[in-house]
């Protein structure tokens, strides 16, 4: 498959026919067409309503639950308009629609951002290498791109091969973006059926774009040894001249080290990086540096520490160029998404350019050609590293007492934070020259500057901050392991016996943003809890970082401690946001290895095979971008549950199920047909937690599966009991609902289940061979 | 109420893959520095157990130097009516398990091999009498097999009694593997089926036959006997053998049913000891594939741990993508390690003898199990990595399969050779294509929408048998 067009002019053509003249052919695509591999299921590039039904099996029993972040729509001129208390919109819309549409709009322009950058990618890499750079992630990776296969029923042989999968992303996306205009969807389900569509192209764009950087720019495929490298503010070398990379697109980055590379400059430039860029350069050269996750952008500027900031997309801060001329640090941007009112100087001389920046002329342009922004940020940063040594620095501790002194307690910081913290008595315990109530608010601050905005008295309060914590940031030194990208087939297999035989509880994958209030050390303790209980733990993007800013009792980081396999007991970061797509990726690989469904065109059938039978749950503790909403609802379609963190209650909706309701738990025995009670497994398919610990009994309890072996099971009662026990005390009140025979019951806690059971009036139930599709339900041959 | 409430540490799964590490441990049994130490099950006739009992020979926990290593045994005495002693490898297995649930106690390896460690911290607690860690292994044995109606537990760190002891144990051993080696198809009654796998692979049905480990590795048919004696109703089940229907190729008629009725009727037949025919299905989690290579005509076996591609250009991954998830596919099936073993290796299609490549750590593990005139004669990836590398290394190597291409050709030559049909040029009908004329055309314009690519292969031959 590749589908490129042809065209041929030839002026003259000798024939044994005779001679042609002028000779025109054009052919619209020219398409080798594959060898047979697998039948072809029911929805190749599914259409926006191909799997309507199985968003609506699904949101049947998992109700979407809405709590309005805006409970009026200014959507349109005929408004605002109230929808409080049952009201209708001039259109006719009432609350719970649009919230749905909210939803979908949210979905879609995080899906937009990944297939953009996908398509941005795609062009870039293209050019460099040719359409032809093979899709070969090792012999152990024979399912190279489990969503391809899955939705668009094609094998990508080469990365030319995936225009056409972008195209039918960039198709659909048009159609469900004008289901969204006024006039149009009036249903909230339906919104939502979309908004699960808008998920499942998500995965498939992220799939793309990081498959095609892997196999072009030669990235560790899937290598569970993959190097460790440094995060953290303490590693770069302050000395030299430090170029700060912001964003998600590595395609300027990988030119800056190739630009280093060519000219001998490997140890006298710092190259380090904030967000998914910092995880995409570490894949590319290992002596990059990460600084952190985006709770880390402004804080890092601040340091005065970054000399260039070059930046491509998502997830920069809107206001880059004003904190960057406060340091006096110009700014590149590379990237039409984000060209942040800069003039374009892409086709002037580079060291005109130079020049202009140096002497701070502009305070920072726009190349759009990622060669020659690398080139052009390289030769700025070793010009004006020396001439910015007095910016370098944070202001004296007397400076930083003066600055506080200006605070009349008005409490405005205090009520512009997300996270409410109490910032106000911060700064004034600064007036008395006390820094620590500062720096224990560094440590929780996601990094917003809110307060230091709404401050009246203009004090330059995360300045303040960063000052107090200046000693901590310093020491800031660990390790993480360059992101793998895909889980291999033989891994799959091999952990495929553990499951079944209940050695291996679930497959727990730490997931999104890093806004989450509260210490950022909490997604590392939760990683570590599922890690000593031999789960398998996958992370990726911003909270891969805060999982690697963490130290256990003996002072090593996680990924130090535990091997990078996807296996027991093992720490797998994949990448950066993109690789998500192999996470939900490797669940489709278990129905493709272990049961051999197959995945061409099958969404459906595969999606109810993971819903029912793989035990994996992702936490996103922090979930800020519109992204992070369309990422966890392609999960969702997908049949994989989702925790958000404690803001997640503002987080749109949640998909909550209700155990109550007997009759929402019924799946069809495959082997019988027979309706079978299976218990509420899992419960939710996202579920907002309000602290750390709910959140590890809840991600113990969403790992159950209809079809668990009882050893299987019994493990994962075992986690789930134990968790309850130490964080809320006693056992579960649910606990009967899971336990569908004695063998069911970890031996360990028998006598005070079975006690329990009794209780309960507790009854033996089939274990089901389960699923929710009737088509699905075996004839017995003959 | 708890069933630990008066032990010091806590006890669950979740210690299960807790290490302790020197700088954290209190003492140690067993392990490396020690000679001798031991594990042992043994089945014992009611009146010589008596039940809930733990006895402890030489010093207590307490009594013991910090940060020492000792010598170490544990005796498990069990007494029940439905008991016997195939079942004593069973329980002595689950001793490592249970140790494990201990929070802050490890235990490593089997029989004569086991290392212990208990951590400070759980001494610090007050773990630091045997009697707990009996009391829990009591409790769990008892919880985790109704059988066993009596129990009583023996741990030994006085040096002199555990030699006495290490000694009786090896014998012990001894004579249970010769049992267990001694141990065939013809020799009992019944089979046992297992569809664990069933959860993720909803078609694959395991036999477990004395000669036949199940794909896994890790239920022999002692296992799986037991696990339906103790859960009739769990994942394990009695399989009746039924009528021999052929005893080279290893068709059961019980098996048959068994396999008919378990997968819903999907595969009809089984052959326990051949690749063609009838082969044994293939679930996920098989620890070896072995492959008919027909240009040789023999076969070849790669275990999942082998990264690279096989001597056919595949993978481990690739060939199990090809049979995996609970199919019959002839020429192609996942075998254990164990099943190397076996007398019945393969038997209907020349066992050994028709092995030609695997990977050389694999023949490394099971080198006790290759007749030996056959060792030097299987290529690995470091003799044959082609069909054509491969052919010229049996040649060389004087390989028994080389017999049979003469055969082979023999037969070949039989089938008459398949003619290709290759599109001719067709002329255009009308247009004079002789000389005399010179055809000009003139602002030619082809258009089409696509043009599709389609590769056209001869078809397979296929060899077999």
């Amino acid at each position: 498959m590749s589908g490129e067009s042809l065209r041929l002019k030839a002026t003259e053509v000798q024939t044994t026919i005779g001679v042609i003249k002028g000779l025109e052919v054009a052919i619209g695509a020219v398409i080798e067409e594959e060898e047979e591999w697998e039948p072809m299921g029911p929805t190749p590039f599914p259409k926006v309503t191909d799997l309507r039904s199985w968003d609506m099996t699904l949101l049947k029993r998992y109700k979407p639950f809405y709590a309005p972040f805006c409970d009026l729509c200014c959507l349109c001129t005929y408004g605002k308009c109230d929808l409080t208390a049952g009201k209708r919109g001039a259109c006719g819309l009432d609350i719970g629609t649009q919230q749905g549409r909210i939803v979908l709009l949210a979905c879609l322009i995080g899906l937009a951002a990944h297939a953009g950058h996908a398509r941005h990618l795609w062009h870039y890499l293209v050019e460099k290498f040719g359409r032809n750079v093979p899709v070969d992630l090792g012999g152990d990776i024979a399912v190279e791109a489990p969503h391809t296969r899955l939705i668009c029923g094609f094998r990508p042989k080469t990365i030319g091969d995936f225009d056409v999968a972008l195209k039918y992303v960039e198709e659909q996306l048009v159609q469900l973006l004008s289901a969204t205009h006024t006039g149009q969807e009036g249903n909230y389900l339906d919104f939502e059926s979309k908004a699960l569509h808008v998920g499942m192209l998500d995965h498939l764009a992220m799939e793309i774009a990081d498959i095609i950087q892997i196999v072009a720019l030669n990235f560790p495929k899937g290598d569970p040894d993959a190097p460790l490298v440094e995060i953290g503010f303490g590693t770069v070398d302050r000395n030299k001249p430090v170029i700060l990379c912001i964003g998600h697109n590595v395609a300027p980055a990988v030119e800056i080290v190739d630009y280093l590379r060519e000219h001998n400059l490997y140890d006298k430039v710092e190259v380090c990086g904030v967000c998914c860029t910092a995880h995409d350069m570490t894949r590319y050269y290992s002596g990059a540096k990460i600084i952190g996750p985006l709770s880390r952008q402004l804080r890092y500027i601040r340091t005065g520490i970054p000399d260039v900031i070059i930046v491509d997309e998502q997830c920069i801060r809107a206001d880059i160029v004003r904190e960057a001329q406060r340091i006096h640090a110009p700014v590149v941007a590379t990237n039409e998404k984000k060209c942040e009112g800069l003039p374009d100087r892409t086709h002037d001389p580079i060291d005109e350019i130079v020049d202009d920046l140096v002497n701070f002329r502009v305070p920072g342009v726009f190349i759009e050609d990622p060669r020659k922004a690398a080139e052009l940020v390289v030769k700025t940063a070793i010009k004006i590293a020396p001439l910015r040594k007095q910016y370098k620095t944070l202001p004296s501790k007397e400076e930083l007492i003066e600055l506080a002194k200006k605070c009349t307690n008005c409490k405005s910081c205090r009520r512009a934070c997300p996270n409410d913290y109490p910032v106000n008595e911060a700064v004034q315990a600064a007036k008395n020259g006390d820094l620590s109530k500062l720096a224990e608010l560094a440590e929780v601050c996601v990094g917003c500057g809110r307060c230091e905005s709404a401050c009246p008295r203009g004090i330059p309060i995360f300045t303040l901050m960063t000052k107090a914590a200046e000693a901590e940031i310093e020491k800031e030194r660990y390790k993480i392991r360059a992101g793998r990208g895909p889980i291999k087939d033989t891994e799959i297999r091999n952990v495929g016996a553990p499951i079944v035989l209940g050695e291996i509880p679930g497959v727990v994958a730490y997931i999104g943003c890093p806004n989450y209030p509260g210490s950022y050390r909490e997604v590392a303790e939760m990683a570590e809890e599922f890690l000593r209980r031999r789960y398998i733990v996958v992370a990726s993007g911003c909270e891969a970082m805060d999982i690697a800013r963490y130290l256990t009792e003996e002072g090593k980081g996680l990924y130090e401690v535990y091997p990078g396999d996807f296996d027991a007991g093992c720490l797998v970061n994949v990448g950066s946001c993109v690789a998500n797509a192999h996470i939900s990726g490797a669940a489709i690989k278990i129905a493709s290895i272990f049961a051999r469904r197959n995945l061409r065109g099958n969404y459906e059938e595969i999606a109810d095979y993971i819903l029912n039978r793989v035990g994996a749950v992702g936490v996103a503790w922090g979930a800020m971008s519109q992204k992070a909403a369309s990422i966890a609802t392609g999960f969702n379609r997908l049949g994989i549950p989702a925790i958000v963190g404690p803001h997640g209650s503002k987080y749109r909706r949640a998909y909550l199920g209700r155990p109550d309701r007997e009759e929402d738990w019924y799946v069809y025995d495959a082997r019988t047909g027979e309706k079978v009670y299976a218990g509420p497994a899992p419960e939710h398919l996202i579920y907002p937690a309000e602290s750390k610990e709910e959140a590890m009994v809840m991600t113990a309890k969403l790992c159950i599966r209809p079809n668990d072996t009882t050893k299987g099971r019994a493990i994962k009662l075992a986690h789930y009991i134990d968790l309850h026990k130490k964080f809320f005390g006693g056992l579960p009140e649910d606990l009967h609902l899971f336990v569908r025979t004695e063998a069911d019951i970890p031996i360990t806690m028998k006598d005070e289940v079975l006690e329990f059971l009794k209780e309960k009036g507790w009854k033996p139930m089939k274990i089901p061979d389960p699923t929710l599709l009737p088509r699905l339900i075996r004839r017995k041959a003959k | 109420m708890g069933m630990f409430e008066d032990i010091p540490v806590d006890v669950g799964p979740i210690y299960e893959g807790e290490r302790i590490r020197k700088e954290q441990m209190y003492v140690e049994f067993g392990g490396p520095n020690v000679k001798e130490k031991f594990e042992l099950c043994l089945v014992k006739p009611p009146e010589e157990v008596e039940d809930g009992k733990v006895i402890i020979v030489g010093p207590d926990i307490k009594d013991l130097e910090e940060g020492k290593s000792y010598p170490f045994g544990i005796i498990v005495e069990v007494a029940g009516k439905e008991l016997e002693k195939d079942l004593e490898g069973v329980f002595e297995r689950r001793i490592h398990y249970f140790c494990n649930y201990i929070e802050g106690f490890m235990h490593l390896n089997q029989r004569y091999d086991i290392w212990l460690r208990l951590s400070r911290s759980s001494f610090k607690k007050g773990l630091n009498s045997f009697n707990y860690i009996g009391k829990v292994l009591i409790r769990l044995f008892k919880s985790e097999f109704p059988i066993i109606e009596k129990i009583q537990v023996t741990f030994i760190t006085d040096p002199e009694k555990v030699k006495e002891w290490f000694d009786k144990a090896l014998k012990i051993y001894e004579e249970r593997d010769a049992r267990a080696l001694a141990l065939h198809d013809e020799d009992v009654e019944e089979f046992y089926g297992c569809t664990l796998c069933q959860s993720f692979a909803p078609s694959h049905v395991c036999i477990i036959t004395p000669d036949r480990l199940s794909l896994c590795g890790s239920i022999s048919w002692l296992d799986a006997r037991a696990a339906a004696r103790i859960d009739p109703k769990g994942p394990n089940f009695r399989v009746e053998k039924g009528e021999c229907l052929d005893p080279i190729r290893g068709e059961y008629s019980g098996a048959n049913e068994a396999v008919r009725e378990k997968s819903l009727g999907e595969v009809e037949r089984v052959y326990l000891y051949s690749m063609f025919g009838y082969p044994h299905t293939t679930c996920g989690c098989c620890e070896a594939i072995a492959f008919y290579i027909p240009e040789v005509d023999g076969i070849g076996i790669v275990d999942r741990n082998f990264k690279g591609p096989t001597v056919i250009g595949l993978t481990f991954s690739a060939l199990a993508n090809e049979v995996g998830g609970g199919r019959q596919v002839e020429g192609f099936v996942g075998i254990s390690i164990g099943y190397m073993r076996s007398p019945k290796f393969f038997q209907a299609d020349g066992g050994w003898s028709r092995v030609v490549w695997m990977p050389s750590h694999i023949k490394e593990r099971v080198k006790d199990a290759i007749p030996p005139e056959l060792y030097d004669k299987i290529a690995t990836e470091k003799d044959a990595m082609t069909i054509e590398e491969l052919r010229e290394f049996l040649k060389q190597k004087g390989h028994p399969v080389v017999e049979r291409w003469a055969k082979m050709e023999e037969k070949a030559e039989e089938v008459p050779e398949e003619v290709e049909m290759v599109p001719a040029m067709v002329p255009v009908e009308g247009v004079p294509v002789a000389g005399g004329f010179r055809i000009i055309f003139k602002n030619v314009k082809i258009t089409a929408e696509k043009m599709i690519i389609r590769r056209e292969l001869p078809p397979k031959k296929k060899k077999k048998e």
